[in-house]
Protein backbone atom coordinates (compact mmCIF):
# COMPACT_ATOMS: atom_id res chain seq x y z
CA UNK A 1 0.00 0.00 0.00
CA UNK A 2 1.00 3.68 -1.05
CA UNK A 3 1.92 5.07 2.63
CA UNK A 4 1.37 8.88 1.06
CA UNK A 5 -2.16 7.47 -0.45
CA UNK A 6 -2.98 5.86 2.75
CA UNK A 7 -2.67 8.61 4.98
CA UNK A 8 -4.51 10.92 3.04
CA UNK A 9 -7.49 8.47 3.05
CA UNK A 10 -7.38 8.40 6.65
CA UNK A 11 -7.69 12.04 6.95
CA UNK A 12 -10.87 11.39 5.20
CA UNK A 13 -12.27 8.76 6.75
CA UNK A 14 -15.90 9.11 7.82
CA UNK A 15 -16.92 9.31 11.54
CA UNK A 16 -18.53 5.65 12.10
CA UNK A 17 -15.43 4.04 10.32
CA UNK A 18 -13.30 6.14 12.46
CA UNK A 19 -14.85 5.47 15.73
CA UNK A 20 -14.36 1.60 14.70
CA UNK A 21 -10.41 2.17 14.40
CA UNK A 22 -11.02 4.28 17.70
CA UNK A 23 -12.03 1.36 19.23
CA UNK A 24 -9.87 -1.07 17.92
CA UNK A 25 -6.75 0.99 19.15
CA UNK A 26 -8.55 1.79 22.42
CA UNK A 27 -9.27 -1.78 23.08
CA UNK A 28 -4.74 -3.02 23.29
CA UNK A 29 -3.95 0.35 25.07
CA UNK A 30 -6.65 -0.26 27.63
CA UNK A 31 -5.42 -3.91 27.99
CA UNK A 32 -1.54 -2.47 28.16
CA UNK A 33 -2.44 0.01 30.19
CA UNK A 34 -4.14 -2.14 33.01
CA UNK A 35 -0.75 -4.17 32.64
CA UNK A 36 1.32 -1.32 33.39
CA UNK A 37 -1.06 -1.09 36.39
CA UNK A 38 -2.59 2.39 35.27
CA UNK A 39 -5.69 3.66 37.00
CA UNK A 40 -9.24 3.13 35.22
CA UNK A 41 -9.97 6.99 34.97
CA UNK A 42 -7.45 7.88 32.65
CA UNK A 43 -7.50 5.02 30.19
CA UNK A 44 -10.12 6.78 28.03
CA UNK A 45 -8.51 9.68 27.30
CA UNK A 46 -4.85 8.16 27.45
CA UNK A 47 -5.91 5.37 24.42
CA UNK A 48 -7.77 8.58 22.83
CA UNK A 49 -4.49 11.03 22.80
CA UNK A 50 -2.63 8.25 21.16
CA UNK A 51 -4.37 8.07 18.29
CA UNK A 52 -5.50 11.55 18.04
CA UNK A 53 -2.16 12.68 17.99
CA UNK A 54 -0.68 11.83 14.81
CA UNK A 55 -3.90 13.16 13.16
CA UNK A 56 -3.00 16.22 14.38
CA UNK A 57 0.06 16.02 12.24
CA UNK A 58 -1.04 14.36 9.35
CA UNK A 59 -1.60 16.90 5.60
CA UNK A 60 1.49 18.80 7.40
CA UNK A 61 3.74 17.84 5.02
CA UNK A 62 7.07 16.79 6.31
CA UNK A 63 8.92 19.77 5.99
CA UNK A 64 6.99 21.63 8.24
CA UNK A 65 6.66 18.90 11.00
CA UNK A 66 10.77 19.45 10.67
CA UNK A 67 10.63 22.96 10.90
CA UNK A 68 8.60 22.48 14.24
CA UNK A 69 11.44 19.56 15.74
CA UNK A 70 13.95 21.71 14.13
CA UNK A 71 12.97 24.61 16.32
CA UNK A 72 12.28 22.25 19.72
CA UNK A 73 16.04 21.34 19.12
CA UNK A 74 16.85 24.85 19.02
CA UNK A 75 15.32 25.15 22.27
CA UNK A 76 17.11 22.16 23.86
CA UNK A 77 20.28 22.99 22.58
CA UNK A 78 20.72 26.32 24.15
CA UNK A 79 19.05 25.40 26.94
CA UNK A 80 21.20 22.48 28.14
CA UNK A 81 24.40 25.05 26.61
CA UNK A 82 22.91 27.71 29.64
CA UNK A 83 22.53 24.18 31.87
CA UNK A 84 26.21 23.48 31.50
CA UNK A 85 27.21 27.64 31.40
CA UNK A 86 25.66 28.16 33.89
CA UNK A 87 27.73 26.74 37.00
CA UNK A 88 25.20 25.02 38.68
CA UNK A 89 26.57 21.96 38.23
CA UNK A 90 29.91 20.72 38.94
CA UNK A 91 30.16 17.43 39.44
CA UNK A 92 31.62 15.40 36.87
CA UNK A 93 28.37 13.14 36.26
CA UNK A 94 26.11 16.28 35.84
CA UNK A 95 28.56 18.20 33.53
CA UNK A 96 29.43 15.39 31.29
CA UNK A 97 25.54 14.14 31.25
CA UNK A 98 24.02 17.55 30.33
CA UNK A 99 27.05 18.83 27.63
CA UNK A 100 26.57 15.74 26.26
CA UNK A 101 22.25 15.87 26.09
CA UNK A 102 23.54 19.54 24.62
CA UNK A 103 25.39 17.98 22.02
CA UNK A 104 22.74 15.67 20.96
CA UNK A 105 20.29 18.43 20.60
CA UNK A 106 22.92 21.06 18.25
CA UNK A 107 23.40 17.36 16.35
CA UNK A 108 19.82 16.68 16.10
CA UNK A 109 19.32 20.37 14.79
CA UNK A 110 22.24 20.12 12.53
CA UNK A 111 20.62 16.55 10.83
CA UNK A 112 17.31 18.18 10.49
CA UNK A 113 18.62 21.56 8.86
CA UNK A 114 20.34 19.51 6.62
CA UNK A 115 17.45 17.54 5.79
CA UNK A 116 14.87 21.02 5.14
CA UNK A 117 17.30 21.87 2.86
CA UNK A 118 17.58 18.84 0.80
CA UNK A 119 13.81 19.56 0.77
CA UNK A 120 14.10 23.00 -0.43
CA UNK A 121 12.30 24.56 2.91
CA UNK A 122 13.26 26.93 4.76
CA UNK A 123 15.22 26.74 7.99
CA UNK A 124 13.54 28.60 11.01
CA UNK A 125 15.33 31.35 12.91
CA UNK A 126 13.44 31.58 15.86
CA UNK A 127 13.72 34.36 18.36
CA UNK A 128 14.17 31.87 21.44
CA UNK A 129 12.74 33.18 24.80
CA UNK A 130 13.92 32.42 27.90
CA UNK A 131 12.13 32.18 31.80
CA UNK A 132 14.13 33.90 33.42
CA UNK A 133 14.38 31.67 36.54
CA UNK A 134 15.78 29.08 34.28
CA UNK A 135 19.45 28.66 35.38
CA UNK A 136 17.91 29.97 39.18
CA UNK A 137 18.84 27.29 40.53
CA UNK A 138 19.90 23.37 39.95
CA UNK A 139 16.83 21.89 40.73
CA UNK A 140 14.79 24.25 38.60
CA UNK A 141 16.83 24.33 35.47
CA UNK A 142 16.17 19.84 35.87
CA UNK A 143 12.30 20.85 36.00
CA UNK A 144 12.73 22.75 33.38
CA UNK A 145 14.66 19.63 31.59
CA UNK A 146 12.20 17.26 32.58
CA UNK A 147 9.49 19.65 31.45
CA UNK A 148 10.67 19.91 28.03
CA UNK A 149 12.14 16.24 27.33
CA UNK A 150 7.90 14.84 27.59
CA UNK A 151 7.43 17.68 24.46
CA UNK A 152 9.98 16.09 22.50
CA UNK A 153 9.37 13.10 23.13
CA UNK A 154 5.01 13.98 22.34
CA UNK A 155 5.97 15.90 19.15
CA UNK A 156 8.68 13.10 17.63
CA UNK A 157 5.61 10.27 18.50
CA UNK A 158 2.43 11.53 17.72
CA UNK A 159 4.60 13.07 14.17
CA UNK A 160 5.60 10.06 13.46
CA UNK A 161 3.03 7.98 11.67
CA UNK A 162 2.31 11.50 9.59
CA UNK A 163 5.56 11.81 8.01
CA UNK A 164 5.64 10.80 4.75
CA UNK A 165 9.26 9.73 3.48
CA UNK A 166 10.32 6.67 5.42
CA UNK A 167 14.01 8.04 5.41
CA UNK A 168 12.53 10.81 7.27
CA UNK A 169 11.07 8.90 9.72
CA UNK A 170 13.87 6.28 10.19
CA UNK A 171 15.57 9.30 11.48
CA UNK A 172 12.94 10.97 13.26
CA UNK A 173 12.10 7.91 15.27
CA UNK A 174 15.63 7.75 16.06
CA UNK A 175 16.33 11.08 17.57
CA UNK A 176 12.96 10.56 19.22
CA UNK A 177 14.72 7.72 21.24
CA UNK A 178 17.26 9.64 22.18
CA UNK A 179 15.09 11.91 23.36
CA UNK A 180 13.53 9.36 25.54
CA UNK A 181 17.05 8.36 26.42
CA UNK A 182 17.53 12.47 27.76
CA UNK A 183 14.37 11.92 30.09
CA UNK A 184 15.76 8.99 31.60
CA UNK A 185 19.10 10.82 32.24
CA UNK A 186 17.23 13.83 33.54
CA UNK A 187 15.20 11.50 35.95
CA UNK A 188 18.16 10.31 37.15
CA UNK A 189 19.97 13.04 37.92
CA UNK A 190 16.72 14.47 39.86
CA UNK A 191 17.39 11.57 42.05
CA UNK A 192 14.06 9.46 40.84
CA UNK A 193 14.75 5.71 41.77
CA UNK A 194 13.85 4.18 39.91
CA UNK A 195 14.52 6.65 37.26
CA UNK A 196 12.28 4.14 34.16
CA UNK A 197 9.31 4.72 35.47
CA UNK A 198 7.29 4.41 32.74
CA UNK A 199 5.64 1.24 30.58
CA UNK A 200 4.47 3.64 27.37
CA UNK A 201 5.98 6.92 26.31
CA UNK A 202 3.15 9.88 25.35
CA UNK A 203 2.46 10.89 21.84
CA UNK A 204 1.77 14.75 22.11
CA UNK A 205 -0.84 16.30 19.60
CA UNK A 206 0.60 19.40 17.45
CA UNK A 207 -1.23 22.00 19.20
CA UNK A 208 -0.22 20.65 22.80
CA UNK A 209 3.22 20.79 21.11
CA UNK A 210 2.96 24.20 19.74
CA UNK A 211 1.16 25.71 22.73
CA UNK A 212 3.97 24.73 25.06
CA UNK A 213 6.72 26.08 22.51
CA UNK A 214 4.94 29.24 21.93
CA UNK A 215 5.68 30.90 25.41
CA UNK A 216 10.06 30.07 24.31
CA UNK A 217 9.27 31.69 20.93
CA UNK A 218 8.63 28.36 18.86
CA UNK A 219 5.75 29.12 16.12
CA UNK A 220 4.27 27.00 13.39
CA UNK B 1 25.65 0.12 2.59
CA UNK B 2 27.28 -0.73 5.78
CA UNK B 3 27.15 -4.33 6.83
CA UNK B 4 27.84 -5.35 10.52
CA UNK B 5 29.07 -8.16 11.21
CA UNK B 6 27.78 -9.56 14.53
CA UNK B 7 29.62 -12.55 15.85
CA UNK B 8 27.45 -15.13 17.62
CA UNK B 9 28.05 -18.09 19.64
CA UNK B 10 28.21 -21.16 18.33
CA UNK B 11 25.59 -23.69 20.16
CA UNK B 12 28.52 -25.57 21.29
CA UNK B 13 29.92 -22.03 22.15
CA UNK B 14 26.90 -21.02 24.19
CA UNK B 15 26.43 -24.08 26.06
CA UNK B 16 29.77 -24.25 27.31
CA UNK B 17 31.25 -20.17 27.14
CA UNK B 18 35.09 -19.30 27.11
CA UNK B 19 34.39 -17.04 29.63
CA UNK B 20 31.37 -14.66 30.44
CA UNK B 21 32.87 -12.12 29.38
CA UNK B 22 33.77 -13.42 25.60
CA UNK B 23 29.88 -13.81 25.52
CA UNK B 24 29.04 -10.64 26.59
CA UNK B 25 31.41 -8.86 24.40
CA UNK B 26 30.15 -10.91 21.50
CA UNK B 27 26.57 -9.94 21.61
CA UNK B 28 27.56 -6.45 22.49
CA UNK B 29 28.58 -5.66 18.92
CA UNK B 30 25.33 -5.96 18.13
CA UNK B 31 24.52 -2.98 20.05
CA UNK B 32 27.22 -0.91 19.12
CA UNK B 33 28.19 -1.85 15.57
CA UNK B 34 26.26 1.01 13.57
CA UNK B 35 26.16 3.56 16.76
CA UNK B 36 28.59 5.77 14.54
CA UNK B 37 27.68 8.58 12.09
CA UNK B 38 24.34 10.28 11.58
CA UNK B 39 21.09 8.58 11.42
CA UNK B 40 19.93 11.05 8.81
CA UNK B 41 19.01 9.33 5.30
CA UNK B 42 22.26 7.18 5.70
CA UNK B 43 21.49 4.06 6.24
CA UNK B 44 18.33 2.52 5.16
CA UNK B 45 18.38 -0.42 7.83
CA UNK B 46 14.68 -1.19 6.63
CA UNK B 47 14.90 -1.95 3.57
CA UNK B 48 15.37 -5.30 4.61
CA UNK B 49 12.00 -7.06 3.11
CA UNK B 50 9.75 -8.19 6.12
CA UNK B 51 6.64 -9.58 6.22
CA UNK B 52 3.83 -6.84 7.15
CA UNK B 53 2.44 -5.76 10.08
CA UNK B 54 1.84 -8.66 11.83
CA UNK B 55 5.22 -10.65 10.89
CA UNK B 56 6.82 -6.91 12.22
CA UNK B 57 4.30 -7.38 15.48
CA UNK B 58 5.34 -10.75 16.46
CA UNK B 59 9.17 -9.97 16.09
CA UNK B 60 9.07 -7.74 18.59
CA UNK B 61 6.84 -9.87 20.77
CA UNK B 62 9.57 -12.49 20.89
CA UNK B 63 11.70 -10.17 22.04
CA UNK B 64 9.15 -8.55 24.34
CA UNK B 65 8.77 -12.72 25.54
CA UNK B 66 13.04 -12.81 25.93
CA UNK B 67 13.66 -9.40 27.80
CA UNK B 68 10.06 -10.18 30.24
CA UNK B 69 11.42 -13.65 31.12
CA UNK B 70 15.31 -12.28 31.83
CA UNK B 71 14.07 -9.85 33.85
CA UNK B 72 11.32 -12.02 35.86
CA UNK B 73 14.29 -14.66 35.99
CA UNK B 74 16.63 -11.47 37.56
CA UNK B 75 14.33 -10.36 39.97
CA UNK B 76 13.29 -13.72 41.24
CA UNK B 77 17.25 -14.78 41.76
CA UNK B 78 17.09 -12.63 44.86
CA UNK B 79 20.78 -11.59 44.02
CA UNK B 80 19.58 -7.91 42.79
CA UNK B 81 19.24 -4.99 45.59
CA UNK B 82 18.58 -1.53 46.39
CA UNK B 83 17.82 0.75 43.79
CA UNK B 84 19.40 -1.81 41.18
CA UNK B 85 15.98 -4.06 42.53
CA UNK B 86 13.71 -0.97 41.84
CA UNK B 87 14.73 -0.79 38.22
CA UNK B 88 14.99 -4.13 37.26
CA UNK B 89 11.08 -4.73 38.97
CA UNK B 90 9.72 -2.08 36.77
CA UNK B 91 11.47 -3.14 33.87
CA UNK B 92 9.92 -6.52 34.40
CA UNK B 93 6.43 -4.80 34.40
CA UNK B 94 7.35 -2.60 31.46
CA UNK B 95 8.32 -5.43 29.28
CA UNK B 96 5.35 -7.57 30.21
CA UNK B 97 3.39 -4.37 29.69
CA UNK B 98 4.57 -4.75 26.31
CA UNK B 99 4.04 -8.44 25.65
CA UNK B 100 0.60 -7.78 26.87
CA UNK B 101 0.39 -4.75 24.08
CA UNK B 102 1.50 -6.49 21.73
CA UNK B 103 -0.79 -9.71 22.32
CA UNK B 104 -3.91 -7.49 21.82
CA UNK B 105 -2.59 -5.62 18.85
CA UNK B 106 -1.95 -8.71 16.81
CA UNK B 107 -5.23 -10.63 17.98
CA UNK B 108 -7.19 -7.03 16.87
CA UNK B 109 -5.68 -6.71 13.51
CA UNK B 110 -6.53 -10.90 13.11
CA UNK B 111 -3.15 -12.30 13.69
CA UNK B 112 -2.38 -15.10 15.90
CA UNK B 113 0.46 -14.09 18.54
CA UNK B 114 3.74 -16.32 18.71
CA UNK B 115 3.84 -18.28 22.02
CA UNK B 116 6.12 -17.87 24.35
CA UNK B 117 9.66 -19.65 23.07
CA UNK B 118 11.56 -21.49 25.84
CA UNK B 119 14.56 -19.43 26.03
CA UNK B 120 18.04 -20.21 27.35
CA UNK B 121 20.39 -18.38 29.19
CA UNK B 122 24.30 -18.74 29.72
CA UNK B 123 25.08 -20.48 32.57
CA UNK B 124 25.64 -17.96 36.14
CA UNK B 125 23.79 -15.40 34.55
CA UNK B 126 21.76 -14.64 37.04
CA UNK B 127 24.19 -15.38 39.75
CA UNK B 128 25.25 -12.05 40.32
CA UNK B 129 24.26 -8.67 39.83
CA UNK B 130 26.89 -7.85 37.97
CA UNK B 131 26.19 -10.57 35.82
CA UNK B 132 22.77 -9.84 35.41
CA UNK B 133 23.22 -5.92 34.47
CA UNK B 134 26.08 -7.19 32.29
CA UNK B 135 23.83 -8.94 30.13
CA UNK B 136 20.69 -6.35 30.52
CA UNK B 137 23.27 -4.30 28.90
CA UNK B 138 23.16 -6.28 25.71
CA UNK B 139 19.59 -6.79 25.63
CA UNK B 140 18.44 -3.36 25.61
CA UNK B 141 20.39 -1.63 22.62
CA UNK B 142 19.48 -4.46 20.69
CA UNK B 143 15.31 -4.03 21.85
CA UNK B 144 15.79 -0.20 20.80
CA UNK B 145 17.57 -1.08 17.48
CA UNK B 146 14.84 -4.04 16.32
CA UNK B 147 11.84 -1.39 16.71
CA UNK B 148 13.96 1.84 15.22
CA UNK B 149 14.90 -0.45 12.24
CA UNK B 150 11.06 -2.10 12.04
CA UNK B 151 9.36 1.42 12.22
CA UNK B 152 9.78 2.87 8.95
CA UNK B 153 8.23 -1.10 7.50
CA UNK B 154 4.99 -0.67 9.28
CA UNK B 155 2.11 0.10 7.29
CA UNK B 156 -0.15 0.67 10.27
CA UNK B 157 0.03 4.28 11.68
CA UNK B 158 -1.64 2.64 14.76
CA UNK B 159 0.89 -0.22 14.66
CA UNK B 160 3.83 2.74 13.98
CA UNK B 161 2.40 4.65 16.75
CA UNK B 162 2.20 1.94 19.43
CA UNK B 163 5.80 0.74 17.96
CA UNK B 164 7.02 4.21 18.94
CA UNK B 165 5.83 4.72 22.26
CA UNK B 166 7.49 0.76 23.22
CA UNK B 167 10.69 2.01 21.51
CA UNK B 168 11.10 4.92 23.36
CA UNK B 169 10.28 3.00 26.99
CA UNK B 170 13.22 0.64 25.46
CA UNK B 171 15.43 3.76 25.01
CA UNK B 172 15.25 4.86 28.78
CA UNK B 173 16.06 1.22 29.60
CA UNK B 174 19.34 1.82 28.04
CA UNK B 175 19.98 4.77 30.12
CA UNK B 176 18.79 3.41 33.47
CA UNK B 177 20.83 0.02 32.66
CA UNK B 178 23.97 2.24 31.51
CA UNK B 179 23.18 4.22 34.63
CA UNK B 180 23.42 0.97 36.81
CA UNK B 181 26.57 -0.41 35.10
CA UNK B 182 28.69 2.90 35.63
CA UNK B 183 28.63 4.49 32.46
CA UNK B 184 29.09 8.32 32.43
CA UNK B 185 27.40 9.59 31.02
CA UNK B 186 24.78 6.99 30.79
CA UNK B 187 22.61 8.64 27.79
CA UNK B 188 25.80 8.99 24.89
CA UNK B 189 23.83 8.16 22.12
CA UNK B 190 22.99 11.31 19.79
CA UNK B 191 21.30 8.85 17.23
CA UNK B 192 20.08 5.31 18.67
CA UNK B 193 20.96 2.61 15.94
CA UNK B 194 18.64 1.10 14.38
CA UNK B 195 19.35 -2.42 13.21
CA UNK B 196 18.99 -5.21 10.40
CA UNK B 197 16.27 -8.08 11.28
CA UNK B 198 19.27 -10.45 10.53
CA UNK B 199 21.05 -8.68 13.03
CA UNK B 200 18.61 -8.72 15.78
CA UNK B 201 17.87 -12.03 14.93
CA UNK B 202 21.61 -13.05 15.22
CA UNK B 203 21.76 -11.60 18.47
CA UNK B 204 18.92 -13.23 20.15
CA UNK B 205 19.30 -16.87 18.41
CA UNK B 206 21.78 -17.59 21.28
CA UNK B 207 19.09 -17.14 23.82
CA UNK B 208 16.58 -19.25 21.67
CA UNK B 209 18.58 -22.71 21.57
CA UNK B 210 19.81 -21.69 18.15
CA UNK B 211 23.93 -21.53 17.45
CA UNK B 212 23.14 -19.95 13.50
CA UNK B 213 20.77 -18.24 11.55
CA UNK B 214 19.74 -17.22 8.55
CA UNK B 215 20.83 -13.74 6.67
CA UNK B 216 17.53 -12.71 6.41
CA UNK B 217 14.09 -12.79 8.58
CA UNK B 218 11.16 -15.24 7.97
CA UNK B 219 11.81 -19.15 8.74
CA UNK B 220 14.83 -20.04 11.17
CA UNK B 221 15.80 -23.47 11.32
CA UNK B 222 17.86 -25.23 13.61
CA UNK B 223 17.97 -29.04 14.53
CA UNK B 224 15.09 -30.24 12.57
CA UNK B 225 13.16 -27.12 14.28
CA UNK B 226 11.83 -23.97 12.78
CA UNK B 227 10.51 -20.94 14.62
CA UNK B 228 8.42 -18.85 12.52
CA UNK B 229 9.39 -15.25 13.89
Amino acid sequence: MDGAESRASLVGFDREHSRRDFLKTAGWVTAALSAAGFGGVALASRADAQEAAYTTYQGLGDAAILSVAYQLELLEGNFYAAGVDSGLFTDDFSVSQLAAIRDHEFAHADAIAGVLSSLGAAIPEPNLVFPPDVTADAATFLTYAATLEPVGIGAYQGAAPALVDKNILASAISIHNAECQHWNAIKILQGIVPPNNVAFEEPLPLQTVLEAGAPFGITA
Amino acid sequence: MEKHMINVPSVEGFARPRTRRDFFKALAVAGVGAAAGSAVLSRPAFAQGGGGDLDIGNFALTLEYLEAEFYTRAVDSGVVSGDALAAVINLREHELAHVDALTGLITQSGGTPVAKPTFTFPPDTFSSQASILSLAGTFEPVGVGAYLGAAPMIQSPDVLAAAGSIAGVEGEHVVTINNLNGVVPPANTPFPAALMMDEVLAAVAPFMGMGSMPSTGGVAQSSGRSIRL
